[in-house]
């Protein structure tokens, strides 16, 4: 998962859960055993330290090891100081640490350690953060900041107040901070998707609207009708399921804010499941329904079905957000890149409202800080001071560019006007098992850091990705010709430009267990699922009736509490971040 | 008493050899129900045992007076009377007609591929099971093949909700039918070879042997088996209705065991999967006993 598909995914909370649900089912797993023991044993001596370190006010320090699990399953468990960036920040800190990953149940096993009160060192909670904050397992981080974390200050500096619990202390770092200048990512995350070769063969017309959308669809399936084609698809299994029921909150203009839109003037939270313009999107989807053009298994199918779907070629269109379907963009990216004949098939993303005069919000705002995860420092830890310096060192300038770009002149060079860039050698050399052995990919989440829309003090890009002159020789031939058909250099050029919200994400906001909110979200997502299949696939005649029925169930949820406490949430995040 | 002792002095190893598995039952199986008194309360985790406030019945009252609750209470029952009913007659038809087989090698072909579904994951096994059932799935095709269908008519097995039953039943009945067999199979081998003959000697035809000189022969395995299985009647899976379920046949998927998870461990509200655990424990051994009674009234073969 990208850094990206890390923050969207973790926005539902209750769905990560029962994905990893599903992976005990699937895989009945083992807990595995917690690897060969290789910690190194302390030597007592310090090793030379190389000239990063001289920046540090401590003295040298013994080594030591510190324990971390992380709720987010993702590599393989290990030692920070087996690899190239770890290596570096252990010469300048003494500090290395043991990653362990969850396997299984995050539930279980964060709930395993609450009764047993023992911790590692530090804890990276994931969806289990509010558990851990209510068994009191986090020490309160302050004074450590106070005395021991000016870089922490300065990354952190203005969302301090937001970070802080209701006894006002700060209990963790939240995964990562806005620093400098906002530069949106060259791929918006979320869009609709469409072949390539529909807008060729349509003469590559300017798609604003979900009428045109449709339209550019069926005609091109009108055309190639013994082709076999799908018209659409769309991903409704298990916890994926708001693939299905968010795109009404995009094509009216809002960015995913989960289940409400957030009004920008009054800051007003809405919810739109049973709005208007869930009934138009359905309704949209009905037509494409009776006119033979949407997969209907869409709504029995699970995953992987459904990323095979997108790789057959057969399917022209469909909504997404864009870490969700990446391994299938990728897998046709890697075709297309090998025979340049099936360019055709690859997707391209198209910024669809419902009204042609509304902007759209598919790239992510420069918003406020995610404070729904985190990582902490536990009530086990042995020595807090060492752990605090360590994040504090983290996030010096020097060491985010370590940790995004590397080393100069191995994996990024620079030019005489001091932008940073990757020549194709290193491109290239940069693979999984390189990200791995160098450490890119132990680094690239779930610690204290800046975050993918960040740049660095110079004007560089904080994300290798972003960077504007790494992004265009990632483009094939093909690419750059479709872009310029649009008049563009990336495809995020054709969105429109986001407008800042201090809140942003709504769907970060945390919620009690058990409390009316998250039991809200639970009964909804419940009658959507429900719902939703049968408003689509029933005869466009019986349409309203069935609304009608959704509707009268829809009642019975405490939506205007929902919403009230949603606004309360976000005045609350915008008034702190005007202080 | 002096003889309980005495017998007790003459069987001392075995005595001592079941010592451990007293304490593994004890500390597994007895020990866990101490959990139980969670289910009265406003359980949070974390906090000690005195810290923790009790709420009395209150989860209990939630459980029943939910419609949901109900509705899948209803869903458990049906499907698990499905898969014990179907379960069995299926694995004892197999078996009889096993039995009859002569050719050795025919019969090991049969048993062979009637039980490998049993050591595919239901994972995997939901997957064939979706795909088969897709529109473009090879039922489909069938069907339209044979004229019942027009193309783009196609049906969707797993989005009607009255379908799921069946389909759940046909499931089990397809990745278990061979593993189920094996027991019967081997109640079969202690019949006395005797029997066969007298039969044959009074006129007995192949399927009148089948019917009273096997059927009988294994009827204690069959009665202990289905007491056993009556006692797990609340306990119709989780795997196959979690995975084949899907928003659209969720009325008839959703059974006691996904309900708890949705709304006890998915929310943390620990107490209510306990409630429900319990109200799952009791009404088991209630069904236990009733069955175990009335194989002693009929004086059949019974577990105790």
């Amino acid at each position: 998962m990208n850094i990206q598909g890390g923050v969207q995914a973790m926005g539902k909370s209750k769905r990560i859960w029962l994905l990893a649900l599903t992976a005990v089912v699937s895989l009945s797993v083992v807990t595995a055993c917690s690897g060969p023991n290789n910690a190194k044993k302390n030597t007592g001596t310090t090793e030379p330290t190389s000239a990063a370190a001289t920046t540090e006010t401590e003295p040298k320090q013994d080594k030591v090891t510190f324990k971390i699990f992380n709720g987010v399953a993702g590599s393989k468990d290990g030692n920070t100081n087996e690899t190239t960036i770890g290596k570096l920040l252990e010469d300048q800190t003494g500090v290395n640490f043991k990653l362990e990953f969850v396997v299984g149940d995050l539930n279980t096993k964060i709930g395993t350690m609450i009764a047993a009160n023992d911790y590692p060192d530090v804890l990276i909670p994931d969806a289990a953060i509010e558990e851990v904050l209510n068994a009191g397992a986090f020490i309160p981080l302050d004074e450590l900041i106070e005395k021991y974390g000016p870089n922490i200050q300065r990354v952190y500096g203005k969302s301090l107040n937001q970070m802080r619990s209701k006894d006002g202390k700060i209990y963790f770092l939240p995964i990562a901070a806005q620093v400098n200048d906002f530069i949106p990512e060259p791929e918006a995350g979320a869009g609709f998707w469409v072949q390539r070769r529909v807008l060729e063969e349509a003469g590559y017309p300017k798609i604003k609207t979900l009428d045109q959308y449709i339209e550019l669809i069926k005609n091109y399936r009108d055309k190639h009708k013994d082709e076999n084609l799908t018209g659409m698809v769309s991903l409704t299994h298990d916890w994926r399921f708001f693939a299905t029921s968010n795109p009404p909150m995009h094509l009216m203009g809002y960015p995913n804010d989960g289940n409400v839109t957030v009004d920008t003037n009054t800051w007003e939270a809405k919810t739109y499941a049973g709005a208007e313009s869930t009934k138009k999107w359905l309704k949209t989807l009905n037509d494409l329904n009776a006119a033979g053009l949407f997969d209907k298994a869409s709504f029995v199918d699970n995953y992987d079905q459904y990323i095979a779907k997108l790789t057959s070629h057969k399917v022209l269109g469909f909504f997404d957000y864009r870490w969700q379907v990446d391994n299938a963009l990728n897998v046709l990216k890697d075709a297309a890149r090998k025979d340049p004949s099936l360019d055709g098939f690859k997707y391209f993303p198209l910024p669809v409202t419902f009204e042609e005069g509304t902007p759209d919000a598919y790239l992510d705002p420069p918003g406020g800080l995610v404070t729904n995860r985190g990582i902490g420092i536990t009530v086990s830890a042995k020595d807090p001071v060492r752990i605090i310096q360590f994040f504090d060192n983290m996030l010096t300038e020097e060491n985010q560019t370590l940790m995004s770009w590397g080393i100069k002149g191995e994996t990024y060079e620079v030019n005489e006007k001091g932008r940073y860039y990757r020549t194709q050698e290193q491109i290239d050399k940069i693979d999984e098992p390189f990200r791995e052995s160098f450490g890119f990919k132990y680094f690239s989440w779930n610690w204290p850091m800046y975050n993918a829309t960040s740049t660095l003090a110079d004007g560089n890009a904080k994300n290798v990705a972003s960077q504007p002159e790494v992004f265009q020789m990632t483009l094939t031939d093909k690419d750059k010709a479709i872009l310029e058909k649009y008049g563009v250099q990336t495809y995020s050029q054709l969105f429109a430009e986001p407008v800042p919200r201090p809140y942003f994400p709504a769907w970060g906001f945390a919620k009690e267990q058990n409390s009316p909110e998250q039991l809200w979200e639970a009964s909804k997502d419940e009658m959507t699922k429900k719902y939703f299949p049968k408003l689509v696939l029933t005869t466009p005649d019986k349409f309203d009736a069935v609304w009608e029925e959704y509707m009268k169930e829809f009642g019975k949820l405490d939506t205007a509490g929902y919403e009230k406490w949603t606004t309360e949430q976000v005045k609350a995040k915008v008034e702190l971040a005007n202080q | 008493m002096r003889l309980f002792f005495k017998k007790l002095g003459q069987q001392r190893a075995l005595a001592v050899m079941s010592v451990p598995f007293l304490i593994w039952l004890f500390v597994f199986k007895y020990l866990p129900l101490w959990g139980w008194s969670i289910a009265f309360q406003d359980y949070k985790p974390a906090r000690k045992f005195m810290e923790q406030t009790w709420i009395g019945f209150e989860h209990f009252k939630f459980l029943f007076g939910d419609d949901r609750f109900l509705r899948v209470l209803r869903n458990t029952l049906a499907m698990s009377s499905i898969n014990l009913f179907f379960g069995f007659v299926t694995a004892i038809t197999l078996a009889l007609l096993l039995n009859e087989i002569r050719n050795i090698a025919f019969k090991r072909v049969v048993q062979t591929v009637s039980y490998l579904p049993h050591f595919i994951s239901w994972v995997v096994a939901a997957s064939i099971i979706q795909t088969t059932l897709s529109p473009d799935g090879t039922i489909n095709q069938l069907l339209v093949g044979l004229g019942f269908l027009d193309r783009g008519n196609e049906i969707l097995f797993l989005g009607i909700p009255e379908y799921f039953w069946t389909i759940f039943g046909a499931s089990s009945v397809w990745k278990d039918i061979g593993w189920n067999t094996i027991v019967y199979l081997a109640a079969m081998t202690t019949i006395d070879p005797t029997q066969y003959e007298a039969a044959e000697i009074d006129g007995a035809n192949r399927f009148k042997k089948m019917i009273y000189v096997t059927l009988p022969g294994i009827k204690s395995v069959v009665i202990v088996l289905l007491i056993m299985n009556i006692g797990y009647l609340l306990e119709s899976g989780f795997e196959p209705q979690y995975l084949l379920g899907n928003g659209m046949n969720v009325d008839y998927s959703e059974n006691i065991d996904i309900f708890v998870l949705k709304y006890g461990i998915a929310q943390s509200n620990f107490s209510l999967s306990i409630a429900a655990g319990m109200f799952k424990t009791v009404v088991s051994f209630i069904l236990l006993f009733m069955a175990n009674n009335a194989a002693k009234r009929m004086g059949e073969a019974r577990l105790y």
